[in-house]
């Protein structure tokens, strides 16, 4: 075992391309965080291409319909600007499903033409003053800086800042979550029960794409937070950014209307949780109920458990950062060591995060950020991994390395269920630690019970000693 | 009136015209609206040009790295999206490193804010350089214009042919922006286009046959072209180049060595074999392979340009001992049944007849997100009496025709697929499959294995929850009744 307490960068000659990307762009974590909405329709105003990409990553993920409506700029739009087809697209949106809420993220093509996104918004609420229009909200995000985790930031941060309202203290507190799955969120939501606190959800996916096989399912986007939750957000307790990255709302309550802003951690292991149940309980003056306490007996006689399976087992991890930091201290709990760690943002919080859990926990994990899984896959190479934790497209970088792909993060194409991948919370992690510990099991470890890695090195030592033979 | 407004699409009256019911006496160019740009806000199904020449026509070539000029999303996106398998042999019967390298890796300049300020030029040629550096076993390199590029106006062209000179290996420059064009079919053009002009007749086979055929717009999908190869070269035929499926970039080069151009998808690529004929005069056929009928019928017509009939009579009695008891059983069971074809184009119509004829399903109505004239006077001509023709519908058109015409089964794509379902009606992949190759003979039987699977899942029969477990019981309380009477 590594006891260098520095975190090991590695710096590849490549640094004009990426190669296989770890992240995606903006306007996706707008519709991301847009999917959480009531009723509400995600539009993006730039080429067609954008949304149905966009529609097509999501749905073949969630295995749910997804909405995404286009303003499809042509080459004719784009020199004359695209008042027009934004105007349009609002009208036909309104009239055709008229949703409580539309939320309008911008693209590349948009940002790069410079199209004035409010001024047209205002144009089209002036031009129909006696109809009742949706809530419309402008969402700038172009493609070309940073990544689909600050699409998220900004679209959440653009709700709260263009609706929220002060009226009376409301005993809630607000939950940015960033971008989860349903599952995750739903166990955010009943760790919020078992405390007796009232949450407003930012944004609340949990209905909406786990949805039951119902008609009433295709009204648009049933569940999730409502407009008028989003207007109460500036009478909450308190903020929790479970996503140190999507914290811009909470900056934005605390400094205009003293609404204090916990970042981060993501509540993903035992110490995470933690940490997250402490801060509820602060806001609200709360005491630790009983059942959480019990819950989290319950993950750490999971832990417990599996350890003497999963004990020193190398692990590379990559997705979004707060998933990535929080997995790399939840592995370490357990005994395992993180050899490489790969998040698309580059991002100083993550390696902030990173230095200090590789102080904490003693290792000293090769840490990417702003990779591509291209230098995950050869910084793999280099350290060695026993277990691959991330989305689908890890799953050839895996096989090359023969290694199982435990399935976490976005997307998921290639098996069922990523909207019931649970790890949050003590008891998402309980689900966590026996699902990737039954992996373990499954990979390195045969029928009777016995490990086999040594098995192969005595079959590949057999042949050799074969070939000399010979 | 032959044209229908939806109820749904009411607020939208310009959708009217793209949706045509066919009535047998109306004159020929009644068809839908197509091929005119999207309706803003109108819920498209469409996607971009540069979907279109990567997603469609590049991204299925198994030896060269694709490069996608853009901010980091575009290059996510085409990034392993679309089933095309390829394998490791190289018609020089040497073998390439990785396999299925197309759909393994996609590289991106990432564009930054400051590259669309001050021009992305630079860090294209970095990129190639790396490429080159990382991959030196790919036989070329592909470069993509995307919506930004486009607009900065980055010279794609030039840093092609500059990098070409120093990396020596062709690098090639496809400009097919987002914005460009209607649909994705702008791409397939530009994709057409830019191979023809780039790469036909810049090399030349290692050896030649008397029976060389490029098989033009056979992507592979699923393994269809595999499958279809098979009867080609059990029939004598040598497919010389395939345009693109599992081929490699110097196959493309000697396109014009062929004896025949044997068109499968139609609308993605009649564009080139048209190009190959006037300029090399290789002549061109369009053909279809969906249907143990319609593969039949085209194994029989290109064997005959080569003298090979008999050859192809053996093939086909072959294969058709082998799957037709077992479509039989298939037709019994789907008799009757009624199927909406939403389809990217010609699945459109080459689906309709031999569903029918061969499986006794009856086409309620038929759509294509990019189809052009051509091909929805093909979609309308093979559809019966009252059935819909539909350009580019959407989501909530789907949901309303669903309901309006008591529909059994949708093919269709992955977007409508989940909310298919949640009607309570299956949905069957038909732009990637679910168990493919669906083409060819045995392809037709795993595509008709598919549909009984989809339509007679059980869970369908158990959607609604019975109050009591005995309907005699159930008739009793008016509420249970009602639910049974509809």
């Amino acid at each position: 075992m590594h006891h260098d307490k520095k975190v090991t960068e590695i710096h590849h000659d490549k640094k004009f391309s990426v190669v296989n990307p770890s992240k995606m762009c903006q306007p996706m974590g707008a519709v991301q965080a847009l999917l959480g909405l009531k009723n509400s329709m995600p539009l993006i105003h730039g080429s067609q291409g954008c949304s149905t990409y966009m529609r097509f990553q999501l749905t073949r993920h969630f295995r749910e319909p997804i909405e995404v409506a286009s303003t499809s700029m042509n080459e004719k739009t784009v020199i004359y600007g695209g008042e027009y087809n934004l105007m349009k697209a609002l009208k036909n949106i309104t009239e055709k499903q008229s949703p409580s809420i539309i939320a309008v993220a911008s693209s590349c093509l948009t940002e790069t033409i410079g199209d004035d996104m409010a001024g047209i918004i205002r144009k089209f609420e002036d031009a129909n003053p006696d109809k009742e229009l949706p809530v419309i909200v402008p969402i700038s995000t172009p493609s070309y800086t940073e990544s689909h985790v600050e699409g998220y930031n900004r679209t959440i941060k653009a709700l709260v800042e263009n609706l929220t309202t002060l009226t009376a203290p409301n005993g809630k507190v607000n939950i940015i979550t960033g971008f989860l799955s349903p599952a995750d969120v739903g166990e955010v939501k009943e760790i919020l029960n078992d405390l007796n606190l009232e949450g407003i959800i930012l944004t609340d996916t949990s209905e909406n794409l786990d949805a039951p096989l119902s008609e009433s399912a295709l009204n648009l986007y049933d569940g999730g937070t409502t407009v008028g939750q989003l207007e109460d957000t500036a009478n909450s307790l308190g903020t929790i950014a479970l996503s140190k990255h999507a914290d811009s709302a909470g900056e934005f309550l605390e400094k205009k209307f003293g609404i204090k802003l916990i970042s981060g951690p993501l509540p993903l292991g035992l110490e995470n949780t933690d940490s997250f149940i402490r801060s509820a309980c602060q806001l609200a003056d709360l005491e630790i109920p009983e059942n959480i306490e019990k819950d989290r007996g319950r993950l750490m006689d999971a832990m417990v458990d599996a350890h003497s399976y999963n004990y020193h087992r190398k692990m590379a991890i990559f997705g979004d950062p707060d998933f990535v930091s929080s997995m790399t201290r939840f592995t370490s709990e357990m005994g395992m060591i993180p050899t490489v760690v790969c998040t698309g943002a580059k991002s100083k919080r993550f390696t902030e995060d990173i230095e200090t859990i590789s102080k904490e926990k003693e290792c000293s994990p090769v840490t990417l950020a702003g990779g591509d899984l291209y230098d995950m896959h050869e910084a793999i190479k280099k350290v060695g991994a026993d277990i691959l934790i991330g989305n689908s497209y890890g799953a050839s970088i895996a096989d090359e390395e023969n290694i199982p792909l435990f399935r976490a993060g976005f997307p998921i194409f290639d098996r069922l269920g990523a909207q019931r991948i649970s790890t949050l919370g003590y008891r998402g992690g309980i689900d966590f630690v026996d699902r990737l510990t039954n992996t373990i099991l499954d990979f390195y470890y045969d029928e009777a019970g016995y490990e086999i890695v040594e098995e192969e090195d005595m079959i590949i030592e057999d042949q050799k000693f074969a070939e000399e033979e010979i | 009136m032959p044209y229908k407004l939806f109820d749904v699409s009411k607020p939208i009256p310009e959708r009217k015209e793209h949706t045509y019911v066919k009535h047998c006496n109306d004159p020929e160019d009644c068809i839908p609206k197509c091929n005119s740009k999207t309706i803003p806000g109108s819920m498209t199904e469409r996607g971009c040009a540069f979907a279109g020449a990567k997603g469609v026509i590049t991204g299925a070539i198994k030896d060269v790295a694709h490069v996608v000029h853009s901010p980091i999303g575009c290059t996510m996106y085409g990034y392993g999206s679309k089933r095309y398998p390829t394998t490791t042999e190289l018609p020089d019967g040497s073998e390439f490193p990785v396999k299925d390298f197309n759909i393994k890796y996609i590289i991106g300049t990432d564009l930054q804010e400051s590259d669309v300020v001050f021009g992305g030029m630079k860090k294209l040629r970095q990129a190639v350089r790396e490429t080159n550096k990382e991959f030196p076993f790919v036989n070329a390199i592909y470069l993509y214009a995307t919506c930004t590029t486009g607009l900065i106006g980055d010279d794609m062209d030039a840093a092609a042919k500059e990098m070409e000179e120093e990396i020596g290996k062709p690098v090639i420059a496809f400009n097919a922006p987002g914005f460009a064009g209607s649909t994705q079919s702008k791409g397939h053009q530009i994709g057409n286009d830019t191979l023809f002009a780039k790469i036909v007749g810049t090399t030349e086979p290692p050896a030649t046959t008397p029976y060389d055929i490029n098989f033009i717009g056979e992507y592979n999908i699923d393994g269809d072209l595999w499958l279809l190869k098979e009867y080609f070269n059990e029939i004598g035929i040598n497919i010389l180049s395939t345009f693109t499926g599992d081929c490699c970039h110097n196959e493309l080069g000697w396109m014009h060595r062929a004896k025949l151009s044997v068109v499968r998808c139609q609308r993605s690529s009649t564009y080139i074999a048209k190009m190959i004929e006037e300029k090399y005069g290789v002549p061109y056929i369009k053909t279809d392979f969906f249907s143990t009928e319609y593969c039949a019928e085209n194994l029989r017509t290109v064997a005959k340009f080569f003298g090979l009939e008999d050859k192809a009579e053996e093939v086909i009695a072959k294969r058709m001992a082998k799957v037709g008891p077992e479509l039989d059983f298939y037709r019994e069971k789907l008799t009757g049944k009624k199927v909406f074809i939403f389809s990217g184009g010609p699945k459109s119509y080459h689906l309709s007849i031999p569903l029918h004829n061969e499986l006794g399903l009856e086409t309620t109505g038929v759509s294509s997100m990019f189809e052009h004239e051509d091909g929805f006077e093909k979609m309308k001509d093979r559809v019966k009496e009252g059935a819909l023709v539909i350009d580019d519908p959407n989501t909530l058109e789907l949901e309303e025709l669903i309901e309006d015409y008591d529909i059994d089964l949708i093919l269709g794509g992955v977007k409508e697929k989940y909310l298919v379902h949640k009607l309570g009606i299956p949905s069957l992949l038909i732009h990637s499959y679910e168990n493919g190759p669906y083409m060819g003979f045995e392809g037709f039987l795993n595509l008709a294995r598919d549909m009984y699977s989809a339509i007679y899942n059980p869970v369908w029969n158990i959607l609604e929850f019975q109050e009591t477990e005995d309907p005699d019981v159930a008739d009793v309380t008016g509420e249970a009744a009602e639910e049974v009477e509809k």
